[in-house]
């Protein structure tokens, strides 16, 4: 009987201990990760323009690896050619092993099926990100490219000084793209109680963007997802939650807000065909945030 | 009796009026700075700020040419060598810099006028808390030394920058709290600083 006793007592000192035991991160992060399968809301269009979207992403933690890993599981449905980066792509150091773990890592799959990664500069990257081969940005601070009927300038809003302005007015000038989507890493519209609305920036570009018919605004620095309402004819997106979250931080009161989202990370997903661009935002669980449809307006 | 009281209201509404818009002009006044009076001694120290910095830049072209070469498309190794060997070529090149030698008196006075006026006004004081809430733990002012790099970096205002002294490219401005920063672009190493800035 007594045995009995001693026997009950390690049993249950062995379930207790089993119970409360530390559970490695790595595990923790992947149960609470219940991913849904992907639901694709684009049409994927024979010739389109297709491409991902990314916000500060580079803290190299689980979290961004499950976007990464959610990233590729969509991509099985909806073969985007490359991924705009809205900035602070390596928080807290860029020695070579933060390239690895914050950027080549959770994204080596991609990197591995040839998808190109275009960057822009946040407020935690330095300027000589520019050089590095993957982001190619082709050593410039603020650069123009072209793809299908679309063209992207990705900006440095950390020092838009007078040479960037002249450079971006000139650009635009020219430009006879039916698309023109800017990116960069500082919104000029924002609801998060955090940053919000650059007004100083806006104040810049906007007349800018007005002048020049900008359709769409990619930018992140927040750490939640908006879209906002559109303002003066523009479409402008917040995308920076795709390795740190601010949970919590849309002011649900604002009279910005189109859509929000502030609970997990998240991911974008665009696709331009003709005169209409599809969008989807995908949480990093694979939950359907938010999509839509932009017709573009004719001159 | 009673167009003796709508009189009353009448001039009460007009001075609300009146009021409200003198308001909102000082507002209006405030939000787009009027630009800092320049002075002949201001013109002066701009023009030796000017030339220093250029002989910055041209040390700098110097300098760089014996340091590992760096190309748009370069590895994270590579890009780690090229701002090492910078910062450090740098710093003996300019050995024994002081706080103080850009930033001079004169030209300190200017920049700091213009920063007075760039951030009166309502918006321009949330500006201002903006830059006070950067995260710059960490970063030790010192000439001719690194700005953390695990520190962020302040965003430089658009409206700013605009009437500042313009810099070449590989020169930067900067804020840390209420102290202005110059620094190099590429090597992130501070060249000369200001403190109290910011009004």
């Amino acid at each position: 009987m007594r045995r009995l006793h001693a026997y009950n007592f390690l049993l249950a000192f062995v379930v207790s201990a089993t119970l409360f035991l530390p559970v490695p991160a790595q595990k923790l992060t992947n149960n609470s990760a219940h991913s849904a399968p992907p639901k694709l809301m684009l049409p994927v269009k024979a010739g389109s323009v297709r491409f991902a979207v990314i916000g500060d992403t580079g803290s190299g933690t689980e979290k961004q690896r499950n976007v990464g890993d959610m990233m590729v599981k969509y991509r099985a449905l909806f073969p985007f050619e490359f991924v705009l980066m809205m900035g602070d792509n390596l928080y807290g150091g860029e020695a070579p092993q933060d390239f690895e773990k914050k950027f080549s890592e959770p994204y080596k799959a991609l990197l591995d099926n040839k998808v190109k990664f275009y960057a822009t500069l946040g407020n935690h990257d330095l300027p000589l990100q520019v050089n590095y081969e993957n982001f190619n940005m082709n050593g410039k601070e603020y650069y123009r490219f072209k793809k299908g009927n679309v063209a992207f300038y990705s900006l440095n809003s950390n020092y838009m000084d007078k040479k960037q302005v002249k450079w971006l007015e000139d650009e635009l000038a020219k430009d006879t793209s039916e698309w023109k989507i800017c990116f960069f890493h500082h919104p000029p519209y924002s609801s998060a109680k955090k940053h919000g609305s650059d007004d100083q920036l806006r104040e810049v570009v906007e007349p800018i963007f007005i002048k020049y018919r900008v359709n769409v605004v990619l930018t992140g620095h927040d750490h939640v997802y908006e879209r906002i309402k559109p303002q003066k004819g523009i479409y402008y997106f917040v995308s920076g939650a795709g390795g740190k979250l601010r949970s919590g931080d849309v002011s649900e009161t604002s009279p910005l807000i189109e859509k929000s989202y502030d609970r997990d990370m998240h991911f974008m997903l665009f696709e331009v065909a003709g005169d209409q661009m599809y969008f989807q935002a995908i949480s990093r669980t694979g939950e359907t945030i938010d999509s839509g449809l932009i017709a573009r307006k004719k001159p | 009796m009673q167009a003796r009281t709508l009189r009353y209201f009448l001039c009460l509404g007009l001075l609300v009026v009146f009021a409200s818009a003198t308001y909102a002009q000082q507002n209006q006044n405030a939000a787009l700075a009027p630009p800092v009076v320049v002075s002949a001694a201001d013109k002066a120290a701009l023009q030796l700020f000017e030339k220093q910095v250029n002989d910055y830049v041209a040390l700098r072209k110097k300098v760089r040419a014996s340091a590992p070469k760096l190309s748009k498309d370069s590895t994270p190794e590579q890009i780690n060598a090229y701002r090492t060997a910078l910062e450090e070529s740098m710093r003996n090149a300019r050995a024994g810099a002081k706080r103080g030698e850009l930033f001079r008196p004169d030209t300190a006075d200017y920049i700091r006028r213009t920063l007075k006026i760039e951030f009166q006004g309502k918006d321009r004081r949330e500006l201002r808390d903006t830059i006070f809430e950067t995260e710059t733990q960490g970063v030790v002012l010192r000439v001719n030394y690194p700005y953390a790099q695990s520190a962020e970096l302040s965003e430089m205002p658009a409206t700013l920058l605009a009437k500042l002294p313009q810099l070449p490219k590989e020169v930067r401005y900067r804020f840390v709290g209420r102290n202005m920063l110059l620094v190099d672009r590429e090597s992130n190493v501070i060249i000369d600083y200001m403190p109290d800035a910011l009004p």
